[in-house]
């Protein structure tokens, strides 16, 4: 018996090849083992359990046509072959649509129903899948897929590798080197689910089910490898359903379906893998030799009876000497100023799915088919996040583009003024005769007189950070009784104190709050709120610490030193589009809780809760209506005396209002490399540029339509002599374009407008 | 599958009697300011740290913040608070009062381990040392205690606040084997853990597992294609010989 085994590298992201060769040794002593690589960098290959090694060019030279020859003419001789990587299978898929009795590998179809991030066929275990979103899909949403998972994201390649991004800028950059390694834009993300991670492994010729097992990590490398585990047979509730789907998808060859368990026992399926796991010999340990299950049934020759020596197992490792005949190679040379040599991918792998997909195009829907096509549990709505509100539309279409100064802010007057009337109109409706709600716009997020105006006009109280932000309100019309004073530094600069009284000041830390109760008790400060910004646990530098019982307790003790005639309120600030929403609103009732505590320990009742920061536009639309009211009413149960609420929605109000207009002053097409355009705009306008996408229109001179940018190679770099100096990357120009072209970057409203800063205008 | 299934009767019997006294730890409560501070604060704080986590996740954080090693008994909340190093059962019963503050049903666990004699002899010395009793020590094994939490499933699983993990329902002989537990419930009542169930408020005594043995697995012959031969398995770690050269 001649079995061929693929898949030997070795490093801590193991293939499977040494794990068949050992377990397929233990059931046939006498089977002539033959390793397959495609690189001698590979250490699989001077494992002395394969009797011979195959040593095939790496991927990027191999003639595939006459490698399936010679493979072919193998198999007809009666030679067995397993692969060992994902991409092996699916080359040979490729060469065998419908299989080849002596390649136990599963088929074309299988294949395309067993892809991720969707896996097709799972549906009847009990399993479900991670939300994900296709990168294919608008920049607008993969945001607002991140928020809506709390930025616990992962990042994945079409076959191997994940990166977990935190923000926008770690995104973009990990999506940009994930598609130069895979030679693709289609990649995925996927919200990181928190728990335990265990397999299932299976094998299964032309349909049938030979055997399956559990195995739970019990120790794992840094990437998250398996390093030790225990191995359990699979229940039936798993194995009834696993049967028919494999009898459905007429699966041959090894798998393994990796999952992880959350702590409510719920399974999510991250991938199923079209081959045996490296971590396969752990089985054979505990009794189940499924590599000798498959050549048995393969074969019909009699496996050895496998002895179960144990039901855990865990690697060592281990230093072996070499094979005759294949010395090691030496190591290339490292670029100048780089670290280390990497031992990842010596095969050439990432070169072999370049080739798949010019080989095959159809690779590309089979590779991942659900990538074509909007998540069913993602965020997206097709196409949405390439529309650009209607709204914004109408507001440009007043403008004189065509003789408009760029860069130049524009704004989008009834954009602006529509958010601040619903504002307004909501918290109209949904005061009671026992709660008043009130918004508050933050001078901070644009202090542009025309929103400042529409704020007033309202009904907003304005909240200032700095005595300056006062006058400014002020000067502006709101009187000093509506407006709220907050933040670490809301005393600079000095002198510029209104003597009457404010709506409300939160005291930032323990000495802001001795140096308020201090003035007010001298009839020095006056407001009709006093109040406090706590700082939670690990979520912020702003407000008065509460890291261990002694901070509650001096803060507990301060709190009787608040004028007993005035309102005594909570303030809690936190940039939802930073922490995601769901974070978010754990926090909220985080900080409701403590609010209760400080109530109940004190003796003093919180009259006034003042809540927001930070959202991001689209979500303070989705949240505003429903779970506002949810809100207050979660708040209920905990601060019962509340009789104010004050909703300050941040940069949500400021972000639409404005759009930035810039020009191409060059277009740079090269052959060989990603178009290039330079604009007259910079970071210097856009600082946000690293934190959110902006939803970019081309305005086209001659007709003076306005066309939403795609998605596309062309990278839009900005006049500055600045290396980070980039306002997009990954864009789609409309053909035709040329120098003097507008390009318009809307949801510039916010710390866009209010953080530009002049920059190489001399 | 069983591999290999050894009783745990007569090691678990001198343990089980030599704590069978043993009170499960508690918080003392002062009354006063001081003490519903600290515990609001621990609790205020559990929350907080659980992030968008499952209600039902140990309280890691507890472990951050302090360090294994002996407590000072009576531990009351105001002090608990300013400790450096809590032992396990300040640990357990922080926990598991932080379980109750979260509305998840939690119920003190006391447990009995195996260790070997180095560990026994160097945590007898270090407890010495600092002048704290070490009778949680005796003849080679060790009296721990963590809590259970109520499942969905109507289970528990069982917290082991000091090595913050979930303690496997299955266990084995050897070092670090559980040998037995008792849980507190304010009424009778059954819990299943894995396989086993047990009544609360009494000593349980669990199977322990082989984790190696040679034995060939039954195999399941209506799930097999093929008639499978018997003949003289190797062994792996016969195979390494016969075809490693290592």
């Amino acid at each position: 018996m001649k079995i061929y085994i693929g898949g030997l590298y070795s490093g801590t992201s193991p293939q499977p090849g040494i794990g068949l060769s050992r377990s397929l040794r233990t059931a046939y002593p006498g089977a002539y083992l033959i390793g397959v690589e495609y690189s001698n960098r590979s250490s699989g290959i001077h494992w002395p359990g394969f009797d011979d090694i195959w040593l095939q060019r790496p991927w990027e030279e191999l003639d595939l046509s006459t490698y399936a020859r010679s493979i072919t003419a193998l198999l007809d001789d009666g030679a067995l072959w397993i692969p060992g990587t994902d991409l092996e299978a699916l080359w040979l898929a490729s060469v065998f649509p419908s299989g080849h009795p002596s390649l136990l590998s599963p088929p074309h179809v299988a294949l395309n129903r067993t892809s991720k991030p969707e896996v097709a066929a799972h549906v009847g275990l009990p399993v479900d899948i991670p939300p994900y979103i296709s990168t294919d899909e608008p920049d607008w949403d993969l945001h607002a897929f991140c928020r809506k998972h709390n930025w616990r994201v992962w990042l994945k390649g079409p076959y191997y590798e994940a990166y977990r991004v935190q923000s926008w800028d770690s995104l973009e950059r990990v999506r940009a080197g994930l598609s130069r390694l895979w030679h693709t834009q289609r990649l995925f993300i996927q919200s990181h689910v928190s728990g335990y991670e265990e397999s299932v492994m299976l094998c299964a010729y032309n349909g049938e089910l030979l055997d399956a097992v559990s195995m739970r990590k019990r120790e794992l490398t840094e990437e998250g490898k398996t390093w030790a585990g225990d191995v359990t047979p699979l229940t039936d509730d798993f194995a009834a359903p696993l049967r028919e789907i494999i009898r459905a998808l007429n699966w041959t060859g090894g798998a393994e379906l990796e999952m992880v368990r959350d702590s409510q026992g719920k399974r999510w399926l991250l991938e199923w893998n079209p081959r045996f796991p490296a971590w396969m010999h752990g089985a054979t340990l505990a009794g189940f030799n499924l590599p000798a299950l498959l050549v048995e049934s393969a074969t019909g020759i009699p496996a050895e009876i496998t002895k179960v020596t144990s039901e855990e197992f865990t690697r060592v490792v281990l230093e072996i000497p070499l094979r005759d005949g294949y010395p090691l190679p030496p190591l290339p040379e490292p670029y100048s100023g780089s670290f280390g040599h990497s031992l990842k991918h010596p095969s050439g792998m990432p070169t072999l799915a370049g080739r798949l997909h010019t080989l095959d195009q159809e690779m590309n829907q089979r590779q991942s088919p659900s990538l074509g096509r909007p998540s069913q549990k993602g965020t997206s709505a097709n196409g949405r996040g390439n529309l650009v509100p209607t709204s914004f539309l109408n507001d440009l279409s007043t403008q004189d583009l065509n003789n408009l100064d760029t860069p130049s802010f524009v704004f989008l007057e009834s954009t602006a003024a529509l958010l601040f009337e619903k504002a307004s109109a909501f918290a109209a409706a949904v005061t009671t005769s026992e709660q008043q709600i009130l918004n508050a716009y933050s001078i901070k997020t644009n202090p542009d007189a025309r929103l400042l105006k529409l704020a007033l006009k309202a009904g907003f109280l304005a909240e200032a950070i700095s005595l300056l932000e006062v006058q400014k309100a002020i000067e502006i019309g709101w009187r000093p009784e509506n407006i709220i004073l907050n933040g670490p530094g809301k005393w600079w600069p000095q002198g510029l104190l209104p003597d009457a009284s404010l709506h409300a000041i939160f005291c930032d830390s323990m000495a802001d709050l001795t140096r308020v109760t201090t003035a007010a008790e001298d009839g020095r400060l006056h407001a009709k709120v006093f109040g406090v910004r706590l700082r939670l646990p690990t979520s912020s530098r702003f407000g008065i610490s509460i890291e261990g019982p002694d901070g509650l307790h001096a803060l507990v003790d301060s709190i009787a030193k608040f004028p007993k005639d005035s309102l005594f309120g909570v303030h809690f600030h936190m940039a939802s589009s930073s922490v995601g929403v769901g974070q978010w609103w754990h926090l909220y009732e985080s900080m409701l809780r403590w609010s209760s505590s400080l109530e109940r320990l004190s003796g003093r009742r919180i009259d006034v809760l003042d809540i927001g920061g930070g959202w991001f536009p689209d979500d303070w639309d989705s949240v505003r209506e429903p779970e506002f009211m949810e809100a207050l009413k979660r708040a209920k149960p905990f601060l019962p005396n509340v009789s104010e609420v004050i909703s300050e929605p941040g940069k949500a109000m400021a972000q639409p209002s404005m759009a930035l207009a810039m020009r191409v002053l060059e277009v740079q097409k090269m052959t060989d490399a990603p178009t290039e355009a330079v604009v007259d705009g910079s970071i210097a306008e856009l600082p946000m540029y690293f934190f959110y996408p902006h939803r970019i229109l081309h305005h086209n001179s001659q007709t003076g339509d306005l066309k939403p940018i795609r998605r596309g190679t062309t990278r839009l770099m900005g006049r500055l002599c600045m290396e980070h100096d980039e306002v997009a990357s990954g864009v789609e120009l409309p053909e035709g374009t040329r120098a003097g072209d507008m390009l318009i970057f809307c949801d510039a409203g916010g710390y866009d407008r209010s953080m530009s800063y002049l920059f190489g205008r001399g | 599958m069983v591999v290999g299934f050894e009783g745990n009767t007569s090691d678990a019997a001198a343990s089980i009697a030599y704590w069978e006294g043993f009170p499960v730890s508690t918080i003392s409560d002062h009354g006063e300011q001081c003490c519903r501070i600290a515990r609001e604060w621990f609790i205020g704080t559990d929350f907080s740290q659980l992030g968008t986590g499952d209600l039902r996740s140990g309280p890691r954080w507890l472990r951050k913040k302090f360090k294994w090693g002996p407590s000072r008994w009576p531990l009351y909340w105001c002090e608990a608070g300013k400790e450096k190093t809590l032992d396990c059962g300040a640990l357990a019963a922080l926990s598991h009062q932080l379980l109750l503050g979260r509305g998840v049903s939690s119920y003190p666990a006391q447990l009995i381990l195996k260790f070997n004699d180095v560990s026994a002899s160097h945590w007898k010395a270090t407890w010495r040392e600092a002048g704290s009793s070490s009778a949680w020590i005796h003849d080679g094994m060790i009296y721990h205690e963590g809590c259970a939490v109520e499942e969905e499933s109507g289970g528990i699983k069982i917290w082991d606040a000091t090595a913050t993990w979930w303690i496997n329902p299955k266990q084995f002989h050897g070092y670090a084997g559980l040998l037995a537990l008792r849980l507190y419930a304010p009424s009778p009542t059954t819990f299943t853990w894995g396989e086993e169930r047990f009544a609360a408020n009494t000593w349980h005594t669990l199977k322990l597992h082989r984790c190696t043995s040679a034995l060939p697995r039954a195999r399941r012959e209506e799930e097999l294609p093929v008639p499978t031969a018997a003949g003289n398995a190797l062994e792996n770690t016969m195979m390494i010989n016969e075809h490693g050269s290592y």
